[in-house]
């Protein structure tokens, strides 16, 4: 019942409101506005917040060292780690990125990032076979990075590498997906 | 009814008291320490080791694999430590061995391989059966750096292909055939086969056999008459040349540089 | 001293209004058919979530949401704090049970025709009720932040990665940066303790509140059509001629069933106990080969078992294709018959979906996809494959576990299930065809040619040629005679042919 008599009220009161009070329309429109600025000076800020995450990827790569070349043994492909430029304090052992560096005869050097390009599994370097198998659905690379087999569709994301003084250097700092390879 | 509502409520308390005692008990859910993860380089179990490296091809329990038996008192008498750290460190190039050790690209820790090789002695080792058994030396290299330099020694290290060849039919003919081509165990001068086995892994098998399946030792060839260092070396070489070694050319690049640096 | 307190009691109902809101919701009179055993999923589902709620904010005591600890977190609470380890087992068999329970709802609601006019935004409700579900399971899996959660992320990552010019975009607001790290814990933690559960809550009281007002359906009588002249006419009239109050008539099966789930749950918890931690989040502890939970598996499943080329477009459209099939299925049959026993098609999709999903759960559970990464030191070769082999055969066996192969072919029930099993591989395939496929490999298998010399061929295929059963005839060439074929099969030829491609 009382339910009823509430909705009676709610239907008719706009009305009465309108013809009879302006002002009270005008205080309504009023209420609206105030509200409405207020709400933009609350969102401007925390969509600022939310959306920070879409920075500018020039941001987030940078040059990091792996070493010595005399780390890296020649005909070896052998894992490196390097703490991620873009980090957070409390990142713990996450922000420890691995990647594997291939140190051909003679000293040319190629880094693959540790994701396979199917869905972002760890390869593992199998030096037996001179091959990179991701445990996840059989995707297999040969040594170059170039596809060997399986569903990856590409060959592995490679990074962007240079040696000055005597050391090696990575370009990474993100996690490398298909339309953003490393 | 409030009776009852009593009963039931004392039920409830009664039941939650016995299950609060019963939780200081074990229960099959709780996790136990065995359960927790560790880290692949923290596995200092010998069991849990060897069958996750080393079974795949010595066998489950260093039996009746592919490759050489571990579990053999005569083959653990015969090798040395530093022989076995050395195998599974750096693998054994030219052969099936993989290296194993962090620094050759393996996933074992030093610490590791040091307990494989203490846990093989521990767990199958008998040295008390080859009390006063004189054994042939496990590596004629090793005895290169002992100081009698002569000329007989060299000759001895060396062996002679061609003594080999009469020794072979010998001590080995009546299972490897006349030739060494055949017979009830097959060929063993295959230059395939050769080319996939060092000349260590012949003398060791030459000396110890392969007991797990029935294949003599240097005394067992001809019941009664062991094989003297000498012939072992002889027989080795014998072997060892009718391997067929294949070169591989590779392109040399002198310069140290990224091939991607976009 | 009764008479004070019942007082007492009448004054606060009298400001509350408890016994007023009582009587419109527990006490609202339902179809006297609707008391039935098929009825009780709904309230177990909302037990279940009760459970979690409970128990999570228990967890969330002593949990720490940081990617530096969590995972530390968590191995305390197993280990460490008093009944830690039970209370994670309970919250993860609570989120199994309810899974399991909303499924069982779903497939009752859909069989019953309970969608059709007037309930289409009860549907509809409980359809993003179970998309919240859905979520909750997949962030409360991330929350047990291990390498199954490290490397789960990155598979979602690499899918998201897969949309066209957004996806980069995409990645970075799902991980909160670009790698998986403290932002990334920090909003599943997010979402999975005050978003989505605050969506449940208030779609929940939405749910509930269309049962109170649409009505909760009755047992679908054969025969008896949804008309919307007439259903809520005809409806009104059966609450009014039969229907009971939902407290006490109604509710007593849900109840039975309610206590039954919840000592389930304590059961599952105290005998199976927790789920993990699996090994530390760490990107460089690469010994891992990620699993999804339970209720995923079927999604790992569907990835991993279709063809490569429609891949991306099925990743990237069939969420929404499955979703938007859901929602519309109210509108899409509105009125008729509500009966299973009169709509043979509901009934077999039913059929169908459970069939396909529980099959893709099978798979999933021993992924038979998976490479056996450690098989090719840990699996040894079947003793009886070994018997009486010539030593050049005995090194093939060496070569097939030293260049992994293993890790795809299994022989002897030991090795991989990726590619095709070998135990009788000698009767498919001639020594010179052995030599092509390794050499030259196809699809699914790498050419190792480069990565394989001449001997290692050649033993090899020499012990690959010995894999038939003892009493079937190994392949021959067809093109030549029968003798001739048995003479070509030395390895000694099959070696030359290596060297012959190199």
């Amino acid at each position: 019942m009382a339910v009823k008599e509430l909705e009676v009220i709610s239907e008719k009161a706009p009305e009465r409101l309108h013809i009879e009070m302006p002002r009270r329309a005008f205080l309504l429109k009023l209420g609206f506005l105030l509200n409405g600025v207020a709400a933009t000076m609350v969102s401007v800020p925390l969509l600022g917040y939310l959306l920070s995450a879409f920075r500018n990827d020039g941001g987030f790569t940078s040059w990091i060292t792996l070493g010595s070349l005399n780390s890296f043994p020649e005909n070896q492909t052998r894992m490196a780690k390097f703490r991620n430029p873009y980090t957070r304090p409390w990142d713990g052992q996450t922000a420890d990125i691995p990647c594997w560096v291939r140190r051909m005869e003679g000293g040319n050097f190629q880094i693959f990032a540790i994701n396979c390009t199917h869905l972002g599994c760890p390869v593992r370097w199998f030096q037996e076979s001179h091959l990179f198998m991701c445990p996840c659905h059989g995707g297999a690379f040969y040594e170059d990075g170039s596809h060997a087999s399986g569903p990856p569709p590409r060959g592995l994301y490679e990074y962007k590498c240079k040696i000055e003084d005597g050391q090696l250097w990575i370009h990474g700092g993100q996690l490398p997906t298909l339309n953003q390879p490393a | 009814m409030m009776a009852r509502l009593q009963i039931g409520l004392a039920a409830s308390v009664g039941l939650a008291i016995t299950l609060l005692a019963g939780c200081s008990a074990r229960l099959p859910g709780q996790p136990t320490e065995a359960e927790r993860w560790r880290a692949p380089n923290e596995i200092t179990d010998f069991n849990q080791l060897y069958t996750q490296n080393c079974a795949g091809c010595h066998g489950a329990g260093g039996r009746l694999g592919a490759a050489r038996s571990l579990n053999d008192p005569l083959y653990l008498a015969f090798v040395t430590d530093d022989a076995l750290r050395q195998a599974i460190s750096k693998g054994r190039t030219g052969t099936n061995m993989p290296a194993f050790s962090e620094q050759a690209g393996g996933h074992l820790t030093d610490q590791q391989i040091e307990l494989i090789v203490n846990g093989m002695r521990a767990h199958w080792s008998k040295s008390d059966d080859f009390k006063g058994v004189e054994l042939p030396r496990y590596s004629v290299d090793a005895s290169s750096t002992a100081t009698n330099n002569d000329i007989a020694t060299k000759a001895l290290q060396a062996g002679a292909a061609s003594r080999g060849g009469a020794t072979y039919k010998t001590y080995c003919s009546s299972c490897h055939g006349s030739n060494g081509d055949g017979g009830s165990a097959g060929s063993i001068v295959e230059p395939n086969f050769l080319n996939l086995v060092s000349d260590q892994g012949l003398r060791t098998t030459v000396v110890v056999g392969r007991a797990d399946i029935g294949k003599p030792d240097w005394r067992g060839n001809v019941p009664g008459h062991p094989m003297s260092a000498q012939e072992i070396n002889d027989v080795v070489a014998w072997l060892a040349a009718h391997r067929k070694t294949t070169t591989v050319a590779v392109s040399k690049v002198e310069h140290s540089a990224c091939l991607n640096m976009k | 001293m009764i008479e004070r307190l019942r007082k007492i009691a009448i004054w606060i109902d009298d400001r509350v209004y408890v016994s007023k809101i009582f009587a419109a919701t527990a006490g609202h009179h339902v179809p006297r058919t609707s008391g039935s055993w098929f009825y009780v999923f709904g309230s177990g589902t909302l037990l279940c979530f009760m459970v979690q709620i409970v128990t999570g904010i228990c967890l969330a005591l002593v949990y720490v949401p940081s990617s530096g600890q969590a995972y530390t977190s968590l191995e305390y609470l197993n280990y460490q704090q008093q009944f830690g380890w039970f209370l994670r087992a309970m919250h993860n068999w609570g989120s199994n049970f309810m899974v399991a329970i909303m499924l069982a709802h779903l497939a009752q609601v859909f069989l019953f025709g309970a969608f059709k006019y007037p309930r289409e935004m009860t549907w509809i409700s409980g359809v993003v009720l179970l998309l919240c579900t859905l979520g909750m399971a997949f962030t409360g899996q991330v929350l047990r932040f291990d390498q199954d959660a490290y490397w789960g992320l990155g598979i979602g990552a690499a899918m998201a990665g897969r949309v066209p010019v957004m996806g980069p975009a995409i990645v970075h607001m799902m991980l909160g940066g670009p790698i998986i790290a403290g932002e990334t814990l920090s909003r599943f933690f997010t979402l999975h303790v005050f978003v989505i559960p605050g969506s449940i809550l208030a779609i929940v009281s939405l749910h509930l509140r269309l049962v109170l007002t649409k009505g909760i359906n009755e047992y679908p009588v054969p025969g008896k059509l949804v008309k919307k002249e007439t259903y809520t006419e005809e409806y009104e009239a059966e609450i009014k001629q039969s229907g009971v109050p939902f407290f006490p008539k109604a509710i007593s099966k849900d109840l039975i069933f309610s206590g039954l789930v919840l000592m389930g749950i304590v059961f599952c918890a105290a005998y199976f106990g927790p789920a993990g931690p699996h090994g530390i989040p760490d990107p460089t502890q690469i010994n891992t080969a990620p699993k999804p939970d339970f209720f995923f598996l079927w999604l790992y499943g569907v990835l991993s078992l279709m063809p490569d080329y429609m891949e991306t477009v099925v990743m990237l459209t069939a969420p929404f294709i499955v979703i938007g099939i859901l929602f519309a299925v109210p509108f899409i049959s509105n009125t008729g018959e509500k009966s299973p026993r009169r709509r043979p098609v509901a009934v077999l999709s039913v059929l169908f979906i459970f069939i396909v999903l529980g099959a893709f759960n099978y798979l999933g559970t021993y992924a038979p996809w998976s490479p056996k990464m450690e098989a090719w030191t840990s699996a040894a070769t079947p003793t009886n494959y070994l018997e009486g082999r010539s030593p050049l055969e005995r090194q093939g066996a060496l070569v097939f576990h030293n260049k992994q192969c293993i890790n795809c072919h299994s022989i002897g029930g030991e090795g991989g299930l990726r590619g095709p099993v070998l135990d009788s591989v000698a009767t498919r395939l001639t020594g010179d065809q052995l030599v092509r496929q390794v050499i030259q490999g196809s699809g699914n298998m790498p050419a190792y040619g480069k990565n394989l010399s001449p001997p290692e061929v050649a033993a090899l295929v020499a012990f690959m040629s010995t894999l038939h059963k003892p009493t079937e005839a190994p392949a021959r060439d067809s093109t030549r005679s029968a003798q001739a074929a048995s003479e070509i099969k030395q390895p000694n030829t099959t070696a030359e042919m290596a060297n012959a491609k190199r």
